[in-house]
C-alpha cells in the first residue's frame, strides 16, 4: 500500500501511478494539454507542473510516479507562476482568433489561459504563419493553433495503428502534416480529431455551423453502420445533427470511432430521402397519403393470401432495422400473412455461419465480448479484413498485437499487414484446404478431450493431407503452415475471428466445420464479423424461416404452440425458405408477393440483374426504406421510414450485446415498426405499440431468451447474452459436409467482393463526407495482372463475366493474390453482385460466389 | 605527462591497426577477456571513472545498472554525436585512434554483456565514418571483433551510425529514439537507458572518450588510474581550446588542470597579446566565466563551486575585441535551431529569446528588454523536458550576469560599439 498526500489529502493506492491519476483519483484536477488516457506518455507540454517536497524542481505529474510518502501540492504561487508562463509561450505564436474558431468553448488552451493567464502578451516578433490547409475534403488543419502536444499523431501511431501523420521538422517550425502530404491517405478514422485539444485538427462537414455552447441537446446511441454497436453522442442543434463525436468511458469502443461511424451520418439530412408514401399507378409510383398506402398494401397482401396461400408470400426483414421493428415484422409475416419465409440479408453469412456453430458448440457461442480479443494471446483471421468490415474490432487486434500476441491472417487482409506475425495467402479459393493442414498439425500437438464425441468423430473420419500435400495446393511454405498451427497451438488464450468471404462459398459449411474443429481443439473464442448493426437482432427476433424469436425452433411444437398462444394466432409448422431461395421462388413464380424492410436486393444480393428480374415478376412488391433504392423503384408501394436517428430501438451486436438507438432528431414520418403495426392492424393482427417499449415488453414475453429484459436493463449494459433469458440446450444433430472444391486457376482471373472501409452501400453512398473520401470504386488487381495488362492506377478497365461487364477505374493493390480482382459492391450502377453469380452452400444456405471468371481489357476512359 | 588517449597520434598511420598493435593495443582487450566481466567492471569502479560526455556520471555505477538488469540482449552504444559548439575533443581519437575506443567498447561489451555495439557518430563527422567502418573491418579480420573474439566464445559486434545532424541526439534518450530509427526526441525518464534503452533493452551509452579511457584502466589497473588528476575525478582529460589562443587545439592534461594554466601555459595565452574577456570553459551550454574568475580546477566536481561547470571540456576564449551580446544571440539562435520541439518552453522560449537577442544585436532594442529575458529565461529554467532548454536560459541569464552593462549598452547606443 502506497500513501501519497496531494494538497494536504492522503491518498491510499494499491499500485503505484503517475501523481496525476493518484491526484485524478481523489478528485483533484492537474491540468494537462499533452496527457491523455488512452495514449502513451509524452511529458512534452509542462502544464502539469507541480511540487513534490524533498525535490528541487518542479516535476510534471504526468510522468512521475508516486513512491509512499510523497508529499505533492498541484497549486501554489510558483505553480501558477510557471503555468502561466508555459501558457504564454504556447500564445506567442497562436493566432488567437477564438472567435472564428470551431473550438471556442470547448478548447483547452482556452480554458486554461482563462485560469492562469496571462492577460496580455509581451511577444513583440511576428507571429509564425502556417496557412491554414483545405487540402483535404474533410479534415482542416491549422498549424497556427497547434500546441505540438502530439496526442493526434500518438492516437494514429500507437491507437489507430495507421501511421498516417508525423511531426515535420524542428523545434518551433514543427508542425503536423500527413506523410501523404495535403490530403490525407489514411483510414480516416478521425480518432485526431477527438483527442486534438485546441483547434488545430477539425472537421470541415460541421465548420463555422455552430458554437460548443449551442449545442441544444446530446443524445447517446449507438452507430448505424457496422456489427459492432459504437456508443456515439449525436449533438443536435436545430433538429439537425451538428455532429457526431465518441466519449472516452462510454461503450465497447472507448473514445474510438471509425471513419463510417464519424463522418457517414449525413446521409439521414440527404435530399434524396423519400418524403411521402408512393404507390403505382399506371406504371408510376405517385405520392399518396399514408392512408392510402397502408389500405392498398394490405388489401393488396390479403388478396393475394387468399389467392395463392401464405406461401405465396415472403418478407425481407433488416439488418439495420431495430430488434422491435424486426420482431414486428416477422409478426406480420407469421401472424398477418401466414407464412415462415422471411429473412434477412444475414443470410448472406452470418446468420447461417451462426447456426452452423451453434450446431457444434451450443446457442451462444459467439457472444464473445469484443474486448477480449485484445487480451488474447493468438489470433487466427479468417475471410476478411476486421479493420474495415468492423473497424473497431480491427483495432481490437491491432492492439493484440502491439501486445505481443501472435496474429495469423489467412487471404486478403491489408489492414493487418503490418501487424500480423504469419500472413499466409493461399492460392485463390483454399483456405478451407488450408485450414484443414493446419488442423491436421494441431491434431499432431493436441490431443482430443472426449467433450464432443460427435464432432471428434467426424475430425478423425477426415482424410487429411499432410502440410507438404496442403503447401503445393495452396502454393504456401510448408514451414509457414506448421508455424501458423504451432503459433495458435501454445498459448492458452485464443480468438478466431471469421468473415464473409470464407462463408460465401458454396462449400462455405466445410470451411467453417475446419474452423469449428481447430477452435474445438483449441478451446477458442469465436467470432464472426457483422456488416450491419442488427444483424444479430434480425436472428433473435426469428426473422428466420425456420427460428422463432428467442432462436426456438419453429419444428419443434411446443415452441411453435407456445408462439401461437401468444400471438392468439395459428402459423405454418413446416419451414419457409431462405433468402436466395425467395428470390429463386418468385423467379419461379411460386413467391406472388414480397414485403421487404429496410434492404436493398436488386443490389446487394449477387447475380443481382437476375433479383432485378426476379423481383420485377412479382405480382406485388412493398418496399420500406428511407431512400427509393433500386428495389423500391420497382415496387408497387414504397413506404417511407425513419432513419436511425430519428427513432428508438435496440440494436443487437455481433458479440450479441443489445444497446439503445435513441431518437435524437424529430422528423414528419413514421417508425419502420408504426407502418408495419398499422399494417398488421388492417390485416387483424394484433399490434396495439404506442411506442418501441411497448414491442420490447411484448418481445420478451415471446422470446424465452429476453425473459423480463427491459430498457433500463439495456441502458445499464446488463443485456448481454442470453439477455436475461435461457438459451436452447439441444443435442448437436449430425454433421453432413460439403466436399473439397479445388478451382483450377491456370492463368485465369477470377472476381470477387471488396469489402471496403469507406462504404456500406445505399446508405453510405448517399453521405455527402464519405462520398467525399471516396467518391467511385475501383477494380483492384494485383501488381502482375497490372504489369501482365501494363496498366496504372487510375486506369479505365472493362470488367466482364458470364453475368454482364462494365466500366471500372483500376487500383494496383499489393496486398492481393495474383488470380484474384476485387471490387465493391458499394455504388450506383458498378456493383460486384451485378457480375457474380451464386451457388447456394446446401448448409448455410448463403450464396457461394466463387469461381465467377473474368475478363479485363483497357476500356475506353470515361 | 605520459599521453594515453593521444598516445602515437603524431604518427601519420596512427589509425592502422597494425600501428595500434605496436604501440601496445589490443593487449588490454586480451587481458580483459581472461578476466571475470564482473571484475573488469569492479576495476572501472575502483579507477573512479567518470563519463566524460559532460554529465560526469560514474561509468562503473552505470555498468553495473545495466549489467544486472535480467533482461537480454543488451547493448553498448558509443555516443560520438560531439555536438556541443566548440566541442571537438573527441574527433581526435575517432579520426587517429579509432582502435583505442574499438578496444575500449569490446571490453565495454564483453564487461556488460552486451553482444552488441553501434557508434552514434555525428552526421558532420563523414571522415571519422570512413576511418570507423575501416578500423572495425581491421578489426573483425584479426578476430578483435565478431562471435569468437580472440578465439574465446565472447561476442561482439560493432558498427556505425551515421547521425542527421541534430544536436539533441547526443542526448542519450534522443540518441536511442535517432538510433531506432524514429523522430530525435528525449525520452521520459525513468525508466533510464540502463534498464529500458534501445529496442527497451539494457543500454549503456557512454562518451567516445570515456571509452577509450578504459584500455588504459584494464592495462595499468584501478590505482595507477586513479592517481591521475584530481582525486574525485581521476584520469586524463581532453580539453578542446578554441578562440583568440596563440595555439588552439586538443589537450591530452590531468582531470582537475587549473583553466588558466590550460590557457596561459599550453594554449599560448592570447592572441596577439590581447585582453581576455571571457572564457566559456566547457561547451557553449556551460555558463560563461569573466577574467577574474578563472583560476579554478576543470573537473567536475571543482567548477560547479566557481561558478561553471566542465561539461565537454570546451573552452572557449574570447578576447577584447569580441562582443558578447552577438556570441549570446548567435548561441540561442544555435539552440532555437537545435531545439527539438517536443515541449513548449524550450521549443517557443529559444526561439523568443533569440528573437529578443537579434533586435538587441541589431541596434533595435527597447527598455526592458533586459528584464524580459531574464524573465523569459527564469520561465524556461527548469521546466524544460531535457537540458537543452535549460541550457539555452541559463547561457542568457549568465552572459546578463557578468555582461549586463554590454547589453544596456547595445540597447541605449542603439547598437554595437565594438563593431561600428
Amino acid at each position: 500500500m502506497i500513501t501519497v498526500t496531494i494538497n494536504g489529502k492522503d491518498i491510499k493506492l494499491e499500485k503505484p501511478v503517475t501523481i496525476l491519476e493518484a491526484a485524478r483519483t481523489a478528485g483533484i484536477e492537474i491540468p494537462t494539454l499533452c496527457y491523455h488516457e488512452s495514449l502513451e506518455l509524452y511529458g512534452g507540454c509542462r502544464l502539469c507542473l507541480v511540487e513534490v517536497e524533498k525535490m528541487p524542481k518542479l516535476q510534471t505529474a504526468c510522468t512521475l510516479y508516486v513512491t509512499d510518502g510523497m508529499v505533492v501540492r498541484t497549486e501554489s504561487e510558483q505553480i501558477a507562476d510557471a503555468r502561466r508562463g508555459i501558457l504564454e509561450f504556447l500564445l506567442i505564436n497562436h493566432p488567437l482568433d477564438c472567435p472564428y474558431c470551431d473550438k471556442a468553448g470547448e478548447c483547452d488552451l482556452q480554458d486554461l489561459v482563462e485560469k492562469y493567464g496571462p492577460t496580455a502578451g509581451r511577444f513583440a516578433e511576428g507571429k509564425r504563419k502556417h496557412p491554414e490547409s483545405f487540402d483535404d475534403p474533410i479534415i482542416v488543419r491549422n498549424m497556427e493553433r497547434c500546441v505540438m502536444c502530439t496526442r493526434c499523431v500518438r492516437m494514429c501511431d500507437g491507437v489507430q495503428g495507421d501511421s498516417a501523420i508525423a511531426v515535420t521538422n524542428r523545434g518551433s517550425h514543427s508542425f503536423i502534416e500527413p506523410f501523404s502530404g495535403g490530403r490525407y491517405n489514411c483510414e480516416y478514422c478521425g480518432n485526431c480529431l477527438t483527442v486534438c485539444p485546441v483547434g488545430a485538427i477539425m472537421s470541415r462537414l460541421h465548420r463555422h455551423s455552430y458554437r460548443a455552447w449551442l449545442v441544444e441537446t446530446e443524445v447517446n446511441t449507438v452507430c448505424s453502420y457496422c456489427g459492432v454497436g459504437c456508443s456515439m453522442v449525436i449533438q443536435v442543434r436545430n433538429n439537425s445533427i451538428n455532429r457526431v463525436v465518441p466519449r472516452f468511458g462510454l461503450g465497447i469502443n472507448n473514445g474510438l470511432l471509425c471513419v463510417r461511424g464519424r463522418f457517414g451520418y449525413d446521409y439521414v439530412g440527404n435530399e434524396q430521402r423519400i418524403k411521402s408514401p408512393l404507390v403505382k399507378k399506371g406504371g408510376k409510383l405517385e405520392p399518396v397519403t399514408w392512408n392510402e398506402a397502408f389500405n392498398t398494401v394490405a388489401d393488396r397482401l390479403k388478396a393475394l393470401r387468399e389467392r395463392y396461400g401464405g406461401s405465396a408470400l415472403a418478407g425481407i426483414a433488416s439488418g439495420r432495422c431495430t430488434n422491435e421493428e424486426n420482431y414486428v415484422f416477422q409478426k406480420l409475416m407469421r401472424c398477418g400473412l401466414g407464412t415462415n419465409n422471411i429473412d434477412s440479408s444475414a443470410r448472406l453469412g452470418y446468420s447461417g455461419a451462426q447456426r452452423y456453430l451453434e450446431n457444434i458448440f451450443g446457442q451462444g457461442v459467439t457472444a464473445n465480448p469484443i474486448y477480449g480479443i485484445a487480451n488474447s494471446e493468438a489470433i487466427l483471421i479468417v475471410g476478411g479484413d476486421p479493420t474495415a468490415i468492423n473497424p473497431i474490432l480491427g483495432l481490437q487486434i491491432r492492439t493484440a498485437s502491439r501486445n505481443g500476441a501472435r496474429v495469423i491472417t489467412i487471404g486478403y487482409a491489408p489492414g493487418l499487414e503490418r501487424f500480423n506475425s504469419i500472413g499466409l495467402k493461399p492460392r485463390i479459393f483454399t483456405e478451407g484446404i488450408l485450414l484443414s493442414g493446419i488442423l491436421c498439425e494441431i491434431l499432431k500437438i493436441k490431443p482430443f478431450t472426449g467433450e464432443n464425441q460427435t464432432l471428434e468423430s467426424v475430425i478423425k473420419g477426415l482424410s487429411l493431407r499432410p502440410a507438404r500435400e496442403i503447401a503445393e495446393i495452396c502454393r504456401l511454405a510448408e514451414d509457414d503452415i506448421r508455424k501458423a498451427a504451432e503459433a495458435i497451438c501454445n498459448v492458452s488464450s485464443i480468438s478466431i475471428v471469421i468473415g464473409q468471404d470464407i462463408i460465401q462459398r458454396s462449400n462455405g459449411n466445410r470451411n467453417l466445420f475446419m474452423l469449428s474443429s481447430i477452435g474445438y481443439m483449441l478451446n477458442a473464442r469465436m467470432t464472426l464479423l457483422s456488416e450491419r448493426p442488427n444483424e444479430q437482432g434480425t436472428i433473435d427476433m426469428g426473422c428466420l424461416p425456420d427460428m422463432l424469436p428467442g432462436g426456438r425452433p419453429l419444428e419443434i411444437e411446443t415452441f411453435r404452440k407456445r408462439y401461437e398462444g401468444l400471438a392468439g394466432t395459428e402459423i405454418p409448422s413446416g419451414p419457409g425458405l431462405t433468402l436466395m431461395e425467395m428470390v429463386e421462388a418468385a423467379e419461379a413464380g411460386q413467391i406472388k408477393a414480397m414485403y421487404i424492410m429496410g434492404e436493398n436486393p436488386v443490389f446487394n444480393l449477387p447475380d443481382s440483374n437476375a433479383v432485378k428480374k426476379a423481383l420485377g415478376s412479382l405480382e406485388f412488391l412493398v418496399v420500406q426504406d428511407i431512400f427509393l433504392s433500386e428495389t423500391a423503384k420497382i415496387a408497387d408501394v414504397v413506404l417511407p421510414a425513419l432513419a436511425w436517428s430519428e427513432k428508438e430501438g435496440t440494436y443487437t451486436n455481433l458479440e450479441r450485446r443489445m444497446q439503445h438507438v435513441r431518437r435524437a432528431v424529430d422528423i414528419q414520418g413514421m417508425e419502420d415498426w408504426r407502418i408495419i403495426s398499422e399494417i398488421g392492424k388492417r390485416l387483424e393482427v394484433s399490434m396495439p405499440y404506442n411506442s418501441s417499449e411497448d414491442i420490447m415488453a411484448e418481445m420478451v414475453r415471446v422470446s424465452p431468451l429476453h425473459t423480463g429484459l427491459t430498457y433500463e436493463d439495456v441502458d445499464k449494459g446488463n443485456a448481454l447474452w442470453p439477455y436475461k433469458g435461457e438459451p436452447l440446450r439441444a443435442e448437436m444433430p449430425s454433421l453432413s459436409l460439403s466436399d473439397e472444391n479445388i478451382i483450377a486457376d491456370k492463368g485465369k482471373l477470377y472476381l470477387m467482393v471488396r469489402r471496403p472501409l469507406f462504404h456500406s452501400g445505399t446508405l453510405s453512398r448517399r453521405s455527402y463526407a464519405l462520398n467525399n473520401i471516396c467518391s467511385e470504386p475501383y477494380l483492384r488487381i494485383s501488381r502482375a495482372v497490372a504489369e501482365r495488362l501494363s496498366v496504372k492506377d487510375g486506369d479505365v478497365l472493362k470488367v466482364s463475366t458470364v453475368k454482364g461487364s462494365l466500366q471500372v477505374k483500376t487500383k494496383v493493390d499489393i496486398s492481393l493474390n495474383d488470380s484474384a480482382v476485387l471490387l465493391t459492391n458499394n455504388f450506383e450502377g458498378m456493383g460486384a453482385f451485378s457480375l457474380l453469380g451464386y451457388k447456394l452452400d446446401p448448409v448455410t444456405k448463403a450464396p457461394g460466389i466463387e469461381g465467377t471468371e473474368v475478363t479485363i481489357e483497357k476500356g475506353k476512359p470515361r | 605527462m605520459e599521453t594515453i588517449l593521444l598516445k602515437n597520434i603524431e604518427n601519420p598511420n596512427s589509425a592502422d591497426i597494425d600501428e595500434y598493435i605496436k604501440a601496445g593495443g589490443y593487449r588490454s582487450l586480451q587481458k580483459a577477456i581472461e578476466m571475470q566481466p564482473k571484475a573488469i567492471i569492479d576495476e572501472v569502479k575502483k579507477s573512479g571513472l567518470r563519463g566524460r560526455g559532460g554529465a560526469g556520471f560514474p561509468t562503473g555505477m552505470k555498468w553495473t545498472f545495466a549489467s544486472s538488469d535480467p533482461k537480454t540482449p543488451r547493448y553498448l552504444l558509443c555516443n560520438a554525436d560531439e555536438g556541443e559548439p566548440g566541442t571537438f575533443k573527441d574527433r581526435p581519437i575517432l579520426e587517429k585512434n579509432p582502435h583505442l575506443l574499438i578496444e575500449g567498447m569490446a571490453i565495454a561489451g564483453y564487461a556488460i554483456g552486451a553482444e552488441y555495439g553501434y557508434i552514434y557518430l555525428r552526421g558532420e563527422y563523414p571522415g571519422a565514418k570512413d576511418i570507423l567502418d575501416t578500423a572495425i573491418r581491421q578489426a573483425y579480420d584479426r578476430g578483435l571483433l565478431g562471435d569468437n573474439i580472440l578465439g574465446r566464445a565472447v561476442r561482439f559486434h560493432l558498427s556505425v551510425h551515421q547521425g542527421a545532424g541534430a544536436y539533441i541526439c547526443g542526448e542519450e534518450t534522443a540518441l536511442i529514439e535517432s538510433l531506432e530509427g524514429e523522430r530525435g526526441q528525449p525520452r521520459i525518464k525513468p525508466p533510464f537507458p540502463v534498464n529500458v534503452g534501445a529496442w527497451s533493452k539494457p543500454t549503456v551509452i557512454n562518451n567516445v572518450e570515456t571509452l577509450s579511457n578504459i584500455p588504459y584502466i584494464i592495462e595499468t589497473g584501478a590505482e595507477a588510474y586513479s592517481k591521475i588528476g584530481s582525486r574525485d575525478c581521476p584520469g586524463p582529460k581532453l580539453y578542446c581550446v578554441s578562440g583568440h589562443v596563440e595555439r588552439p587545439g586538443v589537450y591530452e592534461l590531468p582531470m582537475g588542470i587549473n583553466l588558466r594554466d590550460i590557457i596561459y601555459t599550453h594554449a599560448g595565452g592570447i592572441r596577439g597579446g590581447e585582453k581576455l574577456k571571457a572564457v566559456i570553459p566547457g561547451g557553449v551550454s556551460t555558463p560563461i566565466l569573466p577574467p577574474d574568475k578563472i583560476d579554478c580546477p576543470m573537473d567536475f566536481v571543482n567548477m560547479p563551486k566557481h561558478g561553471s561547470m566542465l561539461g565537454s571540456g570546451a573552452v572557449m576564449v574570447f578576447d577584447d575585441t569580441v562582443c558578447l551580446v552577438k556570441v549570446c544571440y548567435r548561441a540561442l539562435r544555435f539552440f532555437d535551431h537545435e531545439s527539438c520541439g517536443k515541449c513548449t518552453p524550450c521549443r517557443e522560449g529559444t526561439g523568443w529569446l533569440s528573437n529578443i537577442l537579434g533586435r538587441i544585436e541589431h541596434g533595435k532594442g527597447r527598455d526592458g528588454d533586459i528584464e524580459l529575458l531574464l524573465d523569459v529565461a527564469g520561465n524556461m529554467l527548469g521546466k524544460t523536458f531535457c537540458p537543452l532548454g535549460d541550457g539555452a536560459a541559463s547561457v542568457v541569464q549568465n552572459f546578463i550576469r557578468h555582461f549586463r552593462p554590454e547589453f544596456e549598452g547595445h540597447i541605449r547606443d542603439a547598437g554595437c560599439r565594438l563593431q561600428n
